[in-house]
């Protein structure tokens, strides 16, 4: 199998690169049977890269541990889920899962059916064929995941017990597969600029996939985040550590650029500023993949020793000064004449937005190299934690997340300042009356007061533009509100699946402000029958309990929960040593209700029979994982294929498609754009 | 009036861009949270819950010690970074080359935003050029808007709000 595997994968490295050279030498010389063999040649990188996939995995299934990898991260005990799980467990093993999702997704690029960027495909490819050469290096003469021991061990080290979690299965691959993600949009970036194809063509091609990529990423983030939670044992979600970062700023980057897209498509500006953005988002998935394997910086996601920080630095150098030069050398020929009607109005609340994401992205970079800069420049160690990144970007967050409000109310072009304060006034004043309401019920701190009205308000926006929407559908159309409301959402699921998402970030902002500036914990050393008093809960230890299972040794406490004198249940921390390799592991008990989650850490076992515990009561953790859920179901809804119409068969359709003939015939720049922008929506069909 | 607008916006967001702190008497754990554990698991003294930590309650009681003695926190601090290092603490201190990880994520987006503000004009500028052209236009261009208005208005019958 590991033969097999290496041959594949050796054999996948020669056809990406005559993939990358047929597709550059057919598309210059329109040489048509080379296009098609270099896409036949890209099928089979793809093919074969599965086929290594699926030898390391049968490998790792198995228990072949003569394979190194197999060996280091697997063990007999291993239940098969994790078992599968460990083909991105390590370093060799991401690295292949990483080439294997490009090449899948190059494959759906050339087989996708297309009307829009056909002749921006040939390019892109071989710029996504040069990335997977790239990848297929590291793994045939660095990173090989099939490299064999000089002997056959009896058992295999076992996956480190912390990433023996549901997590372990979801936030790997959708972080990875969220960076891979971004090398299409790049690509297709790239092959405009190469084809001089500058228009909003490749933009049109990519933004699906764009926004399936940020979703997918921003799912992976907020996984991780409940995976900290749950499993980590620290109380927190979110540390701010240098690989959660380098997961972070793509987002943020790619946040930016999704919304300055509409600028371009709608206003036909900023077309370099969204080239630069979408190379920003490509150069920063590369640098998170390239934090983690250089062990530059310290981080819980490291993979230890790993040589593979050079390579990195160089396709990421390459990757940039390249991109970014081919861009210069174009920047004459993506001018526009910008025209703008008022400062106030929906542009400007997007210029701003991109300027505090893409700020958001370089504060959070700043702070994560910043430890390398001082050492270079002082040459003394320091430490850049999460208060600094909470002080720099708290505020950048919350003035982005206001925009967020004022954008939705404001409208394109021009807005009439009589509108503006019609359409503010409510939730304006619904704001000040929630901040007022809170000040009187004793909140103090001054970022509860300013975040809380700040999210109240942006979510009275969204709610008041979907009941003038509804209203007004309910009006002409004379349908239920439900029904108004469902059409509406129907009607433009790109915008309205934004505005779901907004709801979601909003809630998940909600549940960061409260759960970061609420917090109480409290640690204590007890006896079994003594308690623990916090906020209104009374934990009464009961009693503790060691055991041995496959292949650790657990000691398991019981506390009852009491809230407000009333029994509401039992809580079990426990903590295990896991004899493979030594390591101790906290599992945290957690009570969670909508508005605090109680958590209880099982510190350890002191030598005079107490036993200390750490309690917290972190408010509204829960409103985090429910906003990351709303969130995914709003993106989802701005991503979802369009409904095609169907051939018309009755007279009221026949009258339809009629007018529809005309109104193409009346405009035929936009409308032709969006049919075709509709039929490419609609690919998945065929 | 729409420059008072946007002055008011723009003061807004400057001043919740503004960072705010708060002070109050000194705990172990307020300290704590300033101090990184030194057992190499990379979180603070005061989230660490490592559970063979080899440094956390040395520190802590440390901590606890000096508070007893009266030391403000500042002095606590210090002879921490003494002992250990700047690496000790969890944010870089507000001094020296570190105000450049402190100052410039802001310094950087005042001038984006001194950029965008200045283009915005030019672009405003010629906006309201080309508009003050088309506002003298013909009758013919009267009747391009009416068509368009009223093909805007079935649109949004028929789908509702773009």
């Amino acid at each position: 199998m590991a033969d097999l595997g290496y041959i594949a994968l050796f054999l996948a490295l020669v056809a990406s690169v005559y993939s990358v050279i047929a597709f550059i030498f057919g598309e210059r010389n329109r040489h048509l049977a080379m296009l098609a063999s270099a896409k036949n040649s890209l099928l089979v990188v793809c093919g074969l890269v599965s086929v290594a996939v699926a030898a390391l995995a049968y490998s790792l299934v198995t228990h072949d541990f003569q394979i190194e990898y197999v060996a280091s991260y697997t063990s007999r005990t291993l239940s098969l889920p994790y078992l599968i799980s460990a083909l991105w467990a390590g370093n060799d093993g991401s690295l292949l899962f990483w080439g294997w999702l490009l090449s899948i997704f190059a494959a759906v690029v050339v087989l996708q059916k297309r009307d829009m960027g056909k002749a921006l495909v040939p390019y892109a490819s071989s710029i996504i064929m040069v990335t997977e050469a790239f990848f297929l290096i590291l793994l045939v003469w660095v990173a090989n995941p099939f490299q064999r021991l000089p002997f056959v061990p009896a058992d295999g080290n076992g996956l480190n017990p912390l990433l023996q979690n549901p997590g372990m299965l979801f936030h790997p691959p959708l972080l990875l597969a969220g960076y891979v993600g971004f090398t299409i949009p790049f690509a297709f970036a790239m092959a405009a600029l190469l084809t001089r194809r500058l228009g909003d063509e490749w933009l049109i091609t990519i933004r699906r996939w764009t926004l399936l990529t940020w979703l997918i990423l921003g799912v992976g983030n907020i996984l991780g985040a409940w995976w900290a939670y749950v499993e980590l044992g620290w109380g927190g979600y979110w540390a701010w550590d240098p690989v959660e970062s380098a997961g972070f700023m793509p987002w943020l980057v790619a946040t930016a650029f999704l919304h300055s897209i509409m600028m371009q498509r709608r206003r036909g500006i900023l077309k370099v500023w969204n080239m630069v953005l979408i190379i920003l988002t490509f150069t920063l998935s590369i640098f998170g993949t390239f934090l983690t394997r250089s062990g530059i910086l310290s981080s819980v996601h490291s993979f230890g020793d790993s040589t593979l920080g050079p390579f990195f630095s160089v396709f990421m150098g390459v990757a940039l000064i390249g991109s970014l030069g081919l861009l210069f050398y174009r920047s004459g020929e993506l001018q526009g004449e910008t025209e703008m009607e008022s400062l106030v109005s929906r542009e400007s609340t997007f210029l701003l937005n991109n300027l505090l994401l893409v700020g958001a992205a370089f504060a959070t970079f700043l702070g994560t190299i910043f430890p390398l800069i001082s050492e270079a420049v002082r040459g003394v160690k320091i430490n850049v934690g999460p208060p600094f990144f909470n002080q720099v970007n708290v505020p950048i967050f919350l003035a982005t997340i206001l925009l967020a409000g004022i954008c939705t109310l404001i409208g394109w072009r021009q807005a009439s300042v009589k509108n503006l304060l019609r359409h503010f006034l409510w939730p304006l004043v619904a704001a000040v009356i929630l901040g007022i309401v809170l000040f009187i019920f004793g909140i103090r701190e001054v970022y509860a007061l300013i975040a809380f009205p700040v999210c109240g308000f942006v979510l009275l926006t969204i709610l008041y533009e979907w009941w003038r929407g509804t209203r007004a559908r309910h009006h002409v159309r004379n349908e239920n509100y439900l029904k108004a409301f469902w059409g509406l959402v129907g009607s433009n699921r790109p915008r309205y699946g934004g505005y779901i998402v907004h709801i979601g970030i909003i809630i998940l902002a909600i549940g960061i402000a409260a759960s970061s500036l609420y917090s109480v914990d409290k640690e204590v050393s007890i006896k079994p029958g003594e308690s623990i008093a916090i906020n209104n809960y009374n934990l009464v230890y009961e009693s503790k309990d060691s055991f041995q299972t496959a292949g650790k040794n657990v000691d398991t406490t019981t506390l009852s929960v009491y809230h407000q004198g009333k029994l509401i249940g039992q809580l079990t921390p426990e903590k295990y040593l896991q004899l493979s390799d030594q390591q101790g592991v906290t599992e945290v008990a957690i009570r969670s209700t909508l508005l605090e989650d109680l958590y209880v850490i099982l510190l350890g076992f002191d030598a005079d029979g107490t036993t200390a515990f750490k309690v917290l009561v972190n408010p509204m953790v829960s409103w985090i994982w429910i906003g990351g859920v709303i969130f995914m179901l709003g993106g989802l809804v701005a991503f979802w294929p369009e409904r095609q119409k169907l051939p018309v068969q009755n007279n009221e359709g026949a009258r339809e498609n009629g007018r529809k003939v005309v109104d193409r015939k009346a405009q035929p720049a936009k409308n032709s754009t969006k049919s075709r922008i509709g039929s490419s929506r609609g690919v998945r069909r065929a | 009036m729409q420059w008072k607008i946007l002055g008011v916006v723009l003061i807004a967001l400057a001043l919740l861009v503004t960072p705010v702190s708060a002070d109050s008497a000194p705990t172990v754990t307020s300290i704590a949270e300033q101090l990184v554990c030194q057992c190499g698991c990379t979180q603070t003294l005061a989230a660490c819950s490592e559970p063979e930590c080899s440094t956390r309650e040395a520190m802590k009681a440390s901590i606890g010690q000096k508070l007893a003695q009266g030391q403000s926190e500042s002095q606590i601090l210090q002879s921490f970074v003494v002992q250990y290092g700047e690496k000790v603490l969890v944010t870089p201190p507000k001094s020296g080359f570190n105000l450049v990880a402190w100052i410039l994520p802001f310094v950087a987006i005042l001038a984006g935003a001194a950029i965008i503000f200045s283009a915005m004009r030019v672009w405003v500028k010629r906006g309201s050029k080309a508009q003050t052209t088309t506002t003298t236009g013909s009758e013919q261009m009267d009747e391009e808007y009416r068509r368009r208005v009223e093909q805007e208005l079935k649109e949004f019958e028929e789908r509702g709000f773009r």
